[in-house]
């Protein structure tokens, strides 16, 4: 688990990896190497090792159709990330609850 | 994907009253966290979850502003030096107070930092909640 969650934070934590994802988010179909490479202005062999280090994370999937691969986004693993903002909203409102029980003793 | 926390809540209570409790240290040692605290602008506070065996964390950062009834500092979490930023405000509305609270800054914890923070915890920050929630209740 923490393995993976390693790894996400990796991935993510590259700029140009955040930008290949998000073309793919908002790409319409699934994208080959090739049209990933146009877009970026990159060697497909830099695309590929990109493309390698987030399908390994999960965060894209690939596709053989003939002699192409093509590559599609899920957004599922980012939930990982997610859970430090769950964490901290948990952690405020039982704070705040608290701090108003606080308050309620106080007063009697 | 939204990185910062807020949180509106109405207390009726008067709004010095709530003022003082997250301002002076031995009112916010009662209801939140152990704390080294003063509502000083610079002050570098230290908030320390109940220690047990497994060693808890601390909290620690600078007041940025304390002013009534705006109250900011920074919140870093053990050695992570992940810096976010936690915003209190008050504002009375009749008999009643409305707290609003901001926690910004949380997507600084994703990257390398994110990474140091995992493996520094190992598991530990989990049992750390657990023992943070059990003191607050």
């Amino acid at each position: 688990m923490q393995d993976n969650i390693t790894k996400l934070f990796k991935a993510i934590a590259d700029p140009t990896r955040r930008d290949i994802f998000h073309a793919l988010v908002i790409a319409t179909s699934a994208l080959s190497i090739t049209q990933i490479s146009n877009q970026f202005e990159m060697s497909r062999q830099g695309v590929t090792k990109h493309i390698k280090i987030l399908n390994d994370t999960g965060l894209v999937q690939m596709e053989e159709q003939g002699r192409n691969r093509f590559c599609f986004a899920d957004p599922k693993p980012l939930k990982e990330v997610n859970k430090w903002m769950q964490f901290y909203a948990q952690f405020w409102d039982d704070s705040l609850g608290n701090l108003e029980s606080y308050l309620d003793e106080k007063k009697v | 994907m939204s990185t910062t926390i807020t949180k509106e809540k109405v207390f009726n209570h008067p709004i010095d009253q709530i003022w003082n409790a997250i301002t002076k240290a031995e009112e916010i040692s009662t209801w939140f966290i152990q704390a080294d605290f003063k509502a000083e602008k610079g002050y570098n506070y230290t908030f320390s979850s109940e220690p047990n065996e497994k060693g808890c964390t601390t909290i620690s950062g600078t007041v940025k502003e304390a002013n009534p009834y705006t109250l900011i500092y920074t919140w870093i979490v053990a050695d992570t030096n992940v810096e976010t930023t936690v915003t209190w405000k008050l504002e009375a509305i009749g008999n009643t107070t409305k707290l609003y609270l901001e926690h910004s800054g949380i997507e600084n914890y994703t990257g390398d930092t994110a990474i140091a923070m995992f493996e520094s915890f190992n598991g530990g920050w989990d049992n750390c909640i657990d023992g943070l929630t059990a003191y607050l209740k």
